[in-house]
């Protein structure tokens, strides 16, 4: 039922440009589908294994650069800078995670943290890589086999099937026993290992999984932006992705799919009113939180809870 | 009889404080011992010890002959040792069944490529699981809960769900710490028969217990410490006459003991 749902709203989603021609529109919807695997992955991290990364924002600003600088100063196409994106930022997440995930969760935090500024201060101080403050602008539209990704509703599909495959893959590694022992391993570590498993690689390979994800949706973003400059590691990304999975219901992935779509077309919605906008999108944002502290995964666990236990009485 | 656990000349010191002064001891095969103690009389960290959770500061311990010194608790668990804790531990979140599956998944077949693909290997682990599961959920009569969350059981049935987690992969040996602490005293005679049923179909227990009736009752053998170090072992009925354990564990003179003896008995 959850699956029918989902996947005659993907088609719907993917049917997008045949309803409009709006560029504005579809525009709208590439951010939502990247927003929304971007978020998802954090999800991973966050929701599932219970570790706080802002490291995502440094791994989604490591994959735009990566994909642009493949295209622009190595020559390389587009489709190679994403697998660089996700080649780099997954062996930049072992690196990091291999002491980060053995301290405590707090730690954990101001980790990731610093590692996200770091990448701010490289971006915009290591000028002869990155250009600095002046970014590099004039990304070109991506190539397949000579078919140009022009226009906003051909790059569309690039972010929409981009969207399917990462949260294909975490619907496969979520729904596992993995994804079970991720959760374990956020409520209990202590029993975890006393029943014979290792937290170590299982917080690793969440870690590396989100980070690729990220870099690879950053990537995509870059060259639908068709510029790169330090803006691109404004905290307001990471801000987007906590906020999605925080309304969502950190650990729930349904939850933060339909939030995701939500909260990323939310402040457009409310353009009708260009003063008052985000004033707006913050009484929302807070009204939902106060209606579900648990987001909408945790709304509808509550739920499913409550019919249980009065089953039991 | 073979020892499924043998302990060497265990140390370990905190800070200031000697909480291990070189114990021994082993546990057989097919028996059901009781590890008893007054507070801060190092029960606790012998397990923790045991079982990974506290460094080792010298000292050898064997599960079934093979060497686990020192070595962390997803190591000792995979030799064969599955333990319960004091404050009781499970996933509250997680349904009876999850909880119980999850605690046998490191012991079966499937790889993790089999649990993303969910191959044949992945199936048939998985339902040799749940059957295992429903087994034991009927063993410690919490059947009919088995799609509830563990967070909404009682406390003395939590106690019964971890036991039945522990039990989950079969492990050669089994640590209840304090497997009755705080449960009902009505359903103390439940827990006991369950233990003791299963010890009769084989299963070896290590029970550490501040009730003395409840260990009394249940175990053949009984090993006390007192102050990192062990004072005595022997039948229960033995370990009642030692006066130091007398002096130690109940704060008795050899006199008074006596006489609280005969009327306890």
């Amino acid at each position: 039922m959850k699956l029918l749902s989902a996947i005659s709203a993907a088609l719907l989603l993917g049917a997008l440009p045949f309803f409009t021609s709006s560029n504005y529109v579809i525009g709208v919807a590439i951010s939502a589908c990247i927003f929304t695997a971007a978020a998802a992955a954090l999800n991973l991290v966050y929701g599932y294994t219970g570790l706080l990364s802002f490291a995502q924002l440094g791994f989604w600003g490591i994959g735009g650069y990566a994909t642009a600088l493949t295209v622009m100063t190595f020559a390389g196409s587009f489709w190679l800078g994403l697998v660089w994106a996700a080649l780099i930022d997954t062996a930049i997440a072992l690196a990091i995670g291999y002491p980060a995930v053995r301290t405590n969760r707090h730690a954990f935090v101001i980790v990731t943290l610093a590692f996200a500024l770091l990448v701010t201060l490289v971006a915009r101080d290591w000028v002869s890589l990155t250009r600095g403050p002046l970014g590099i602008p004039g990304l070109p539209a991506p190539n397949l086999f000579g078919f140009e990704f022009k226009t906003t509703p051909l790059f569309y599909w690039i972010a929409y099937g981009y969207a399917l495959l990462a949260l294909g893959l975490l619907y496969a590694l979520c729904t596992s026993r993995i994804g079970r022992t991720l959760v374990a391993i956020k409520q209990n570590e202590p029993l975890v290992r006393a029943q014979g498993i290792s937290p170590v690689p299982y917080k690793l390979a969440a870690f590396a999984v989100g980070a690729a994800i990220t870099g690879v949706g950053g990537g995509i973003y870059a060259f639908h932006l068709k510029i790169i400059d330090p803006l691109f590691l404004d905290f307001y990304y990471m801000q987007t992705f906590l906020i999605i999975v925080i309304t969502g219901g950190a650990g729930s992935y349904w939850g933060v799919i339909a939030a995701g779509l939500i909260m990323s077309t939310l402040p457009e919605v409310l353009r009708f009113s260009a003063d008052f906008r985000m004033i707006v999108y913050g009484v929302v944002l807070l009204l939902a939180v106060l209606a579900m502290p648990g987001g909408v995964g945790g709304w509808l666990h509550e739920r499913r809870l409550a019919r249980a236990r009065a089953g039991l009485t | 009889m073979t020892a499924v656990l043998q302990i060497d000349q265990l140390c370990k010191s905190f800070v200031g404080v000697q909480a291990l002064a070189g114990v021994s001891f082993a546990i057989e095969e097919g028996s059901i011992t009781g590890l008893i103690g007054p507070n801060g009389s190092g029960k606790s960290t012998t397990i923790d010890c045991v079982s990974g959770f506290q460094t080792i500061d010298s000292g050898r311990v064997l599960l079934s002959g093979k060497d686990i010194t020192g070595r962390p608790p997803q190591a000792v668990a995979r030799a064969g040792l599955m333990r319960t804790f004091q404050t009781v531990r499970l996933y509250e979140r997680f349904s009876l069944r999850d909880n119980l599956t999850i605690a046998a998944q490191q012991f079966d077949a499937a790889g993790w490529v089999d649990e993303l693909l969910r191959t044949a290997r992945y199936r048939d682990a998985a339902a040799a699981a749940e059957t295992r599961a429903s087994e034991l959920l009927g063993l410690v009569g919490l059947s009919r809960y088995v799609d509830a969350d563990a967070g909404v059981l009682s406390y003395g049935q939590k106690k019964l769900l971890a036991l039945a987690a522990a039990l989950m992969p079969r492990p050669a040996l089994v640590v209840l710490d304090e497997p009755v602490a705080g449960v009902n005293p009505t359903r103390i005679r439940e827990v006991e028969d369950i233990l003791r049923g299963l010890n009769s179909a084989g299963q070896t227990f290590l029970v550490i217990e501040h009730n003395v009736e409840f260990i009394t009752n249940l175990c053949r053998r009984v090993i006390v410490l007192d102050q990192g170090r062990k004072l005595a072992e022997g039948t229960p009925a033995e370990v009642h006459r030692d006066a130091r354990v007398l002096e130690a564990y109940l704060g008795l003179t050899p006199e008074t003991s006596a006489t609280e003896m005969q009327g306890a008995t």
